[in-house]
């Protein structure tokens, strides 16, 4: 009798099918090569919306801390409550999944620091580093000049960089979430902030028809 | 204030709340853990050899099921006797897991190698099923060491010839030589048990 031989795997391969679309890169679903490509559509669409929102107006911008215009807060708390309930309903329908997109590492004392100085550069300029671009896109000097002040900035950063090494890479608490680190699950956090979001669009709406009326001149 | 900003921020309210209600199933709700995934597949005691097999069905054990896992047209070329046809993808469904988790019944997987019938073990595992075993080598190994038992050179021990007079028998048996046909199996009574299925949570109305 001569000896039969079967192969393995009769077709098999296919069967299995990743359920999951995003992230798109990390599944597979294109290859990495297109990240430079989808950074300059992302990039694109980003200044648009910026410029779009008012935010090449380093007086629009400034005006949140003088209390006459707060389309800065909410722009970005629209930006953080959309994304934030939005991706978990991405989640929910299985177009994204969550544990798999990259979340930046937590350096908690050296971020509050930077926030603080970020914070400063903010209201004193009036741009972020963002803004400046759509600012110098639609000609402004003084978007011009803040942008030369940050390319200053990221030199002396990087001179003086080790001086400050060390504080600069303390407390590393790794790739954390609000969850992780509190242990309260991501819908109370989504609940929450959009809460505060909702309820600061109002009271700033309120603040900013008062100030207006004591303003002489406002022109963006 | 705009009528348009009242609509936005009640839907924003909404959709928020409603994240509440979207929590994911836990994936392991219908699965083992993968730790004891990982303990039970490093087991050897998982994998039983052909003469095992063979000795088991010459015996018209009750105990015994066989699946093949391979596809259809395999199956009906060839299988082994009292096989049943499970094909790989059709694990998942419920026809095919009603072969599976039976009281008393000791499945053994097999396919043309041991690869595809170690993926069904694994799947089969996960999903929560006891008592199965994947048979070592598959039916070229079936082929190599029960239908064409190959003689141990004369310096072999005695076990080994031992093995070489059962498989040789055993051959005899599966290729005809055996005189009696093969009587159908009163197998143990059946009792499926099949997994409760855990339905999905529906809306309110």
């Amino acid at each position: 009798m001569p000896l039969l031989i079967f192969s393995e795997n009769c077709g098999f391969n296919s069967t299995f099918k990743i359920l999951t679309m995003g992230p798109l890169i990390p599944n597979d679903i294109i290859t990495g090569d297109w990240n430079f490509v989808i950074a300059i559509l992302i990039g694109i669409a980003f200044g648009f919306i910026l410029e779009a929102s008012g935010f090449s107006s380093s007086r629009n911008l400034a005006g949140v801390f003088y209390g006459y215009n707060f389309v800065v807060l909410r722009v970005f708390f629209t930006a953080v409550i959309v994304a934030m309930v939005g991706l978990l309903y991405f989640d929910y329908f299985g177009w994204l999944d969550l544990s798999k997109i990259f979340i930046l590492p937590t350096f908690l004392s050296p971020m509050i620091l930077g926030g603080v100085i970020m914070g400063v550069g903010f209201v004193m300029g009036g741009f972020c580093p963002g803004t400046s671009f759509t600012g110098i896109a639609i000609g402004k000097t003084d978007a011009l000049f803040f942008a030369i002040g940050l390319f200053l900035g990221i030199f002396i950063f990087g001179e003086a960089y080790p001086y400050f090494a060390n504080f600069y890479n303390s407390g590393n608490m790794g790739n954390v979430t609000l969850t992780d680190v509190t242990g309260i699950a991501a819908p109370w956090f989504a609940l929450g902030f959009t809460v505060i979001a909702l309820a600061a669009f109002w009271v700033t709406a309120e603040i900013e028809k008062k100030v207006r009326k004591n303003m002489k001149e406002y022109k963006f | 204030m705009n009528r348009n900003y009242l609509f936005l921020t009640l839907l924003m309210l909404v959709l928020a709340i409603g994240t509440f209600f979207i929590k994911k199933d836990d994936v392991y709700k219908n699965q083992i853990k993968p730790e004891t995934l990982l303990q039970v597949i490093t087991q050897p005691s998982r994998y039983v050899t052909t003469d095992q097999v063979a000795k088991r069905i010459i015996e018209k054990d009750p105990t015994l099921e066989l699946i093949d896992v391979r596809l259809p047209g395999d199956f009906d070329k060839f299988t082994l006797p009292d096989a049943i046809n499970v094909p790989l993808k059709d694990i998942f469904t419920d026809k095919g897991q009603d072969n599976l988790g039976i009281e008393d019944l000791n499945v053994v997987f097999f396919s043309n190698d041991d690869i595809i019938a170690d993926q069904a073990w694994v799947i089969a595992t996960r999903l929560g099923y006891k008592n199965m075993y994947v048979m070592k080598g598959g039916l070229n190994c079936w082929i190599e060491t029960i239908i064409n038992p190959t003689m141990p050179p004369e310096t072999a021990s005695e076990i080994e010839f031992e093995q070489f007079r059962f498989r040789k028998a055993a051959s005899l048996y599966f290729t005809g030589g055996s005189t009696t046909q093969p009587v159908s199996v009163t197998k143990a009574k059946v009792k499926v048990r099949r997994k409760k299925k855990e339905k999905a949570a529906s809306g309110g109305c």
